[in-house]
């Protein structure tokens, strides 16, 4: 703070004993931190010195998984929710959709509002949503005959752009609301075991929330809105995750959760969604 | 106090203020927690609950009592007006509108994040803001401390800087160089992706930069405690300081060894070695040393004062304190808590103990002993002690004053004894919704019921705090003592430039901190990649599928 006395003239008694003092914890805690503690730290025979240091700042080699075998890799989906995929999704053209989507009306319905239960409603379900599974089509991922044959015809850019026609439909799913204010018996005190899967899980089961993915209040990308959905198709699609017939979700969450749901379960969570 | 009584008093009224509306928030966490019926029970809202109570706590309410309580020193321990009014002035306007943006954010919902950050998770751009603003205002005030000091030791060559001045300012300079950790994290990775910039959070990066501020801060929430404990609380008591060259001494070691030191947080992270976790897990326990030199001179000095009063015998002088100034009762309530918070703290500092207590119950059990119990009691204490100095209207009522230290004081054991132990059977932390039909969280329900009731005791010793303050806000004006800060036993004629000064204990640190942190930081820049996708919890997305 002020120039008369520098913090590194160690001709003055305290600065000498401030800078030997701490040194000599510094070496003292090096010591026993880089040398001792790896040498001794790990089961097995004691480390040489320099491979000690090495495990201490977090480098091991010797010691690392890299030379287990590692299982074959195998991907749920091609789609990673990565800046460049959002973009190719917002940039997806309307009116290029509508024209696609004249090959989708005659099971999703002409506007975007499937009359078969088991058959999706499109109109208003988030982009991204739309364009994944497009994609997982297309790539095998999900599968189901005339979906795949359909999305094998289209590239990702007319994905993108059917995606964003359907997402723009009014009438169909509800709009995300977003959070408001908190509302009571969204805990483990509910007493309906349905909400209380819905909102809280069941930690028991390590089952997570539905709605912190799928609304009515959270919301993930890539996680469709289920509110207004047809109950049919959800109870279907969960039992499909349950007996692996469908394995497109990326950290295979779904797969996990379902197969941890009852059968009653899945029929009263789909109709939870699905009433309108 | 010349003109900064308004500068004060509006820091104190401000900390305050978001004490009050963070307390409610606390209670109601305990009521989630617990078997008990809570209204408004949304696991959602309690996640926005957590971050809300701790950046009201740990930023807004802390921050403004220390700014406060740095201005009414520097006015009174120097004698002399404060330099840079103005500055002062515009430092609180930009700490105001942090800390509103910052609750609004999470008001919204949009930034249950909680006050650490935790990437990758992330939040609303204005929460990052709004914090950015309250950390980075409250840099004026460091600035204004360093350069009150230096203004005074140009004006009064050889002579010793007072005890006070020299703590508050040691204090500010703890902040500065604990801050710089959280401002480069929201500054080089939350405020950026935030805007959109990049795809990927380094959340080990994030974590470790955190964790420059996470230990110190603690100190600095709680220096104004200690320089209670050396300089207002002999002084109340009626007697003298034991040492001054040991209060100097502790402010030293504090900030030398507060700071390199907050790997301790990050003992289970992966992206870190052992080495580097041993190296400040051995120099956290040198932060000891400040400490048992604060309770050793603390209890000297009012041995000295007891004994001034007459005290006779091996304890007698204890019986002779003046037990109803509320700062004599508050300073023994707060190290009647120190002592076991203390302790748990050599349990998380260790590095082979951590392990057993790691993310359970026990962590937020203990810092709210230490922090909510010791430090807090402490700012009452001060508020108690500065309040009638300020306005100059007395308090109506020590009794009230000493009622409710009391009620904080055993609501704090209530509610923390519990969690503690809750925490030791294993009940995590952050969790807002526990399944105590699980025979395991069963045996904890019976203690986070108790843990309630503290709960609810601290509500109403709050609630006291703030009737007592304003009942003598409106009180009646009266002569009051101006304010006096401790004489040492042997007062200091001159004291060696290093005790006099900071120039050397910044350089000290700033090799200690290149020896901690250098290779820890550093590593992020050359190892393998660390990124990842943010989580993020702003919970919107627009038609198009991308998030706003």
């Amino acid at each position: 703070m002020s120039r008369d006395r520098g913090p590194f003239r160690l001709d003055i008694p305290w600065t000498r004993i401030a800078w030997s003092l701490v040194a000599g914890f510094v070496v003292v805690s090096f010591l026993l931190g880089f040398v001792v503690l790896g040498r001794y730290q790990q089961s097995g025979p004691p480390l040489d010195v320099w491979n000690a240091i090495c495990r201490a700042i977090g480098i091991t080699a010797d010691t690392g998984p890299a030379g287990e075998p590692q299982p074959p890799l195998q991907t749920p989906t091609r789609v990673a929710w990565t800046r460049a995929t959002l973009e190719q999704v917002a940039s997806g053209n309307e009116q290029k959709g509508a024209f696609i989507a004249l090959n989708c009306g005659a099971c999703h319905g002409e506007q975007g509002v499937s009359s078969s239960n088991l058959i999706p409603i499109l109109a208003g379900m988030d982009a991204a949503v739309i364009y994944k599974q497009l994609d997982d089509y297309r790539s095998g991922k999900r599968l189901w005959g005339v979906m795949s044959a359909i999305a094998t015809a289209l590239t990702a850019r007319e994905s993108a752009d059917v995606a964003v026609y359907f997402a723009s439909l009014q009438n169909g799913l509800p709009p995300i609301a977003g959070e408001g204010f908190p509302q009571g018996g969204r805990s483990l005190r509910q007493p309906d075991p349905t909400l209380r899967l819905i909102f809280v899980g069941d930690p028991g089961r390590g089952i997570p929330p539905c709605a912190v993915c799928h609304g009515p209040d959270g919301q993930k990308v890539g996680a469709p809105a289920l509110r207004g959905q047809h109950a049919a198709y959800i109870e279907r699609q969960l039992a499909s995750f349950a007996q692996g017939g469908r394995q497109n979700d990326i950290n295979e969450q779904m797969r996990t959760i379902a197969a941890a749901l009852t059968q009653d379960e899945m029929h009263t969570l789909a109709a939870y969604y699905g009433a309108k | 106090m010349y003109q900064s009584k308004n500068l004060a008093l509006a820091h104190y009224w401000v900390a305050f203020a978001v004490f009050i509306v963070a307390v409610p928030l606390g209670a109601w966490q305990m009521l989630m927690r617990s078997p008990l019926p809570a209204p408004l029970d949304d696991s959602a809202a309690y996640y926005a609950s957590v971050t809300l109570h701790g950046t009201a706590m740990a930023y807004g309410l802390t921050t403004f009592f220390a700014m406060g309580f740095g201005y009414a020193v520097a006015a009174t321990s120097l004698g002399r007006p404060i330099r840079g009014m103005a500055w002062a002035w515009i430092g609180f306007a930009v700490c105001l509108i942090g800390t509103v943006l910052a609750v609004l954010a999470v008001l919204s919902g949009h930034a249950s994040v909680l006050y650490t950050f935790y990437p990758p998770l992330l939040g609303s751009r204005w929460y990052y803001a709004g914090a950015f603003l309250l950390i980075g205002g409250s840099m004026i005030w460091v600035v204004l401390m360093v350069v009150n000091m230096m203004a005074w030791k140009r004006d009064n060559p050889g002579r010793p800087v007072p005890l006070a001045m020299f703590a508050i300012t040691a204090t500010a300079l703890l902040w500065a160089w604990a801050a710089s950790g959280a401002e480069l994290e929201l500054v080089g990775i939350l405020l950026p992706r935030s805007f959109g910039l990049g795809d990927l959070v380094d959340a080990g990066l994030g974590r470790t930069l955190f964790s420059v501020t996470l230990h110190a801060i603690v100190y600095f929430w709680l220096m104004p405690a200690y320089i209670a404990f050396y300089t207002l609380v002999p002084q109340a008591a009626g007697g003298r300081l034991y040492s001054d060259t040991m209060g100097r001494l502790t402010f030293i070691m504090f900030l030398v060894f507060a700071i390199p030191v907050g790997l301790h947080h990050l003992f289970v992270d992966p992206e870190h070695g052992s080495g580097f976790k041993y190296l400040q897990s051995f120099l956290t326990f040198l932060v000891v040393l400040p400490t048992l030199l604060t309770i050793f001179s603390l209890c000297a000095s009012m041995e000295i004062a007891g004994r001034a009063r007459g005290g006779r015998g091996l304890l007698g002088w204890i019986r002779a304190l003046p037990w109803d100034e509320p700062i004599v009762l508050a300073a023994v309530l707060a190290l009647l808590m120190f002592a076991p918070g203390g302790g748990g703290g050599l349990i998380n500092m260790s590095y082979a103990m951590n392990a057993m207590i790691h993310n359970t119950a026990w962590i937020p059990a203990h810092f709210h002993l230490v922090f909510a119990g010791t430090v807090v009691i402490m700012y009452f204490a001060i508020a108690y002690e500065m309040w009638p100095r300020i306005t100059g209207k007395p308090l109506r009522s020590k009794r009230l004053a000493r009622w409710q230290l009391w009620a904080w004081f055993w609501g704090m054991l209530i509610t923390t004894i519990p969690w503690h132990i809750a925490g030791l059977m294993g009940q995590p932390r952050r969790v807002a919704a526990f399944d105590y039909s699980d025979p395991l969280m069963a045996r904890t329900a019976p203690l986070t019921i108790i843990s309630v009731i503290g709960g609810l005791i601290l509500l109403g010793a709050a609630i006291l705090l703030i009737v007592i303050l304003v009942r003598s806000h409106f009180g009646e004006r009266a002569a009051a003592a101006p304010m006096g800060y401790a004489l040492a036993v042997n007062p200091p004629a001159r004291v060696p430039p290093a005790l006099n000064g900071f120039a050397l204990w910044n350089a000290v640190l700033a090799v200690l901190m290149i020896v901690t942190y250098a290779y820890p930081i550093g590593q992020f820049f050359f190892l393998k990649q660390h990124s990842v996708p943010a989580v993020e919890v702003t919970g919107r997305i627009n038609v198009m599928g991308v998030r706003q």
